[in-house]
């Protein structure tokens, strides 16, 4: 029942093909991108329920990805969640503006990225 | 007669006890005399005393007109009692000239010495490369070195003795050395960050008050380190551990995921799990190699390296290397061609050493050439020079002009390169320190933004024997 679509992207391709597999097995229709600008594209292209992004990436970063979905009325309302690496917090102001929904940091879970994931959706069914 | 004239001495020593000489004159008799006594005792403190010596002296008025030294006459027995009371005379008169002499020479002397005092101090503060300023405590410039005239770009006699703020205005030193004057403080340290030039300059301010015997603040002296070197270096450790934690966090992040997904059953079948395993133990591996890279760029540099130098081929590494890249090239759909191995051994060198170095060089040009490109190896012997040179040559994106001299630095990166793959600013800095420190040979590069790279090193050609292929 692959009626939810996750969009994953990561330029590390072992990270983007775990959370890809996690999400798979767990009932989801998964895209995948290894940079910012592939990943606009295909949020353009397939409108997903929810994108899980990398922070620093090739092309568009992760920051610069979300501020370009929000810009496009198409994919203003895609929830995205965000995995950081450098172990900084993404500020409060800009996770507002931007309205991330989430951010896990690596090394990370996949059962709470699954974890989050379902609960970013559930909140958006809701809200 | 001697009596009287002793009487007369004894009135002399006493008349002539403050004043500053005294002279011989003749009186006809004893009243006279006693008039005479009276006389200088009365004229105590006049330049000249007056004595008359009669027969008794003749001598000495002899001698007085021979020009012989009129000591001399005195020396005479019968003169001993004169003599003594001029001599004692002359040197009560003397003896504050004599100080006074002795307190100007010394005086002189102390003068000489504060000037060169000076003079030394001037030479050590215009020598050092902190900037010195002393303030007053009206917060009037009173003193600055040559370094704080450049940093803080004042010339120091036309600001002196003015207000600190017409000369530092819009700059916070002005309000810190306020600031340590009004509260007192014996020593305070700020850091402070000045414009020059386009770039920022950093500086360690030492703020010193010097207080008078009552507590009040009559100076404070200011000492500007400039600490930009420092900060820089901290800056590049910071970015170095960012870098290196981040690099440490990718392959962890994809052991820590792979190993929870078999834990829980997320492999579905065999394969599922024989991949899962293959991963954990890549990203092992690449982990391993990266703490080998920070490691050996750590020994190299403390002389810590164990080198095991042998006679080799170059192109055999070459080729060694390629095979090692070729999955990765592939995968980029990326043509990697190197030449045919020489079978003869060129270098006396480390074998391992020298393959990391061919690798990070491949390494690099496939990561930063763009899919459908290529990546050629080329090795030249120049007999004349006894040189190798081998190259690396891609068609990738290129490297900006004012960034080609700072390639092999440590953890340096293209900005404009950053997005378009990921690295810890090692590779090129490794290759480096293995050629050149370890190698005794040079690294060079040669690139055009958008066009492509040519990365390669130059080692001296020795021992060439042959060789059989591995």
């Amino acid at each position: 029942m692959a009626d939810r679509k996750a969009l994953v992207v990561d330029d590390e391709f072992h990270i983007v093909q775990v959370v890809a597999i996690k999400l798979k097995n767990n009932g989801f229709d998964v895209l995948t991108a290894d940079n910012g600008a592939a990943a606009y594209t295909l949020a353009v292209q397939h409108k997903p329920d929810i994108i899980v992004t990398d922070y620093q990436m090739p092309a568009l970063t992760g920051l610069e990805l979300i501020e370009k979905l929000r810009a496009d009325e198409k994919t203003a309302a895609i929830p995205v969640i965000m995995l950081t690496a450098r172990g900084f917090a993404i500020e409060d102001q800009q996770k507002q503006k931007l309205n991330i929904a989430a951010c896990l940091s690596k090394p990370f879970s996949p059962r709470e990225v699954l974890q989050t994931v379902e609960e970013v959706l559930k909140q958006t069914v809701h809200a | 007669m001697k009596g009287t004239l002793a009487l007369c001495l004894s009135a002399l020593a006493l008349a002539c006890g403050g004043s500053i000489a005294a002279a011989v004159v003749s009186l006809p008799g004893p009243i006279l005399l006693a008039c005479g006594i009276l006389g200088l005792i009365a004229a105590a403190g006049l330049a000249y005393s007056l004595i008359h010596i009669a027969a008794d002296v003749q001598t000495m008025t002899q001698t007085l007109r021979t020009d012989r030294p009129i000591l001399d006459s005195l020396r005479s027995p019968a003169l001993k009692p004169l003599a003594g009371a001029v001599r004692e005379c002359l040197d009560k008169t003397l003896q504050p000239l004599q100080n006074a002499r002795r307190e100007i020479q010394e005086l002189s002397l102390q003068l000489q010495l504060l000037r060169r005092r000076k003079s030394g101090i001037e030479a050590i503060l215009n020598s050092i490369h902190d900037a010195v300023l002393v303030c007053d405590d009206q917060d009037r410039l009173i003193l600055a070195n040559p370094a704080a005239e450049k940093i803080l770009g004042f010339e120091s006699e036309k600001a002196a003795l003015k207000p600190l703020k017409e000369h530092l205005a819009d700059n916070p030193l002005a309000d810190m050395i306020i600031r340590a004057r009004s509260s007192k403080v014996r020593h305070v340290r700020h850091e402070l960050s000045l414009n020059r030039s386009g770039s920022t300059a950093w500086f360690d301010c030492l703020l010193s008050s010097v207080l008078d015997d009552s507590g009040q603040v009559i100076s404070v002296v200011a000492v500007l380190h400039d600490i930009t070197r420092e900060k820089e270096i901290s800056q590049a450790k910071n970015d170095f551990v960012s870098h290196v934690s981040h690099e440490l966090k990718t392959p962890l992040a994809s052991i820590n995921a792979y190993a929870e997904m078999l834990v829980d059953g997320e492999a579905q079948d065999e394969a599922a799990i024989r991949q899962f395993c293959e991963i954990i133990q890549g990203q092992a591996q690449r982990l391993n190699r990266l703490i080998e890279d920070i490691l050996n760029i750590s020994r190299i540099e403390s002389g810590l390296m164990k080198v095991n130098r042998q006679n080799l081929s170059l192109a055999l590494i070459i080729r060694d290397a390629v095979e090692m890249m070729q999955s990765y090239a592939q995968e980029k759909n990326i043509t990697l061609a190197a030449p045919a191995p020489i079978l003869c051994d060129q270098v006396y060198a480390d074998r391992d050493m020298m393959m990391q170095v061919v690798v990070n060089l491949l390494s690099n040009a496939v990561k930063y050439t763009p899919t459908g490109g290529s990546v050629s190896v080329q090795f030249d012997m120049n007999d004349v020079d006894g040189t190798i040179t081998v190259s690396v040559t891609d068609t990738g994106i290129g490297i900006p002009e004012q960034d080609m001299d700072k390639l092999f630095g440590k953890f340096f990166r293209v900005e404009a390169n950053k997005n378009f793959a990921k690295g810890t600013g090692l590779g090129l800095n490794l290759v480096r320190q293995i050629v050149e420190t370890v190698h005794n040979g040079r690294v060079f590069v040669r690139s055009k933004q958008g066009q492509g790279s040519t990365f390669g090193f130059v080692l001296p050609i020795t021992s060439p024997k042959t060789a059989s292929i591995a």
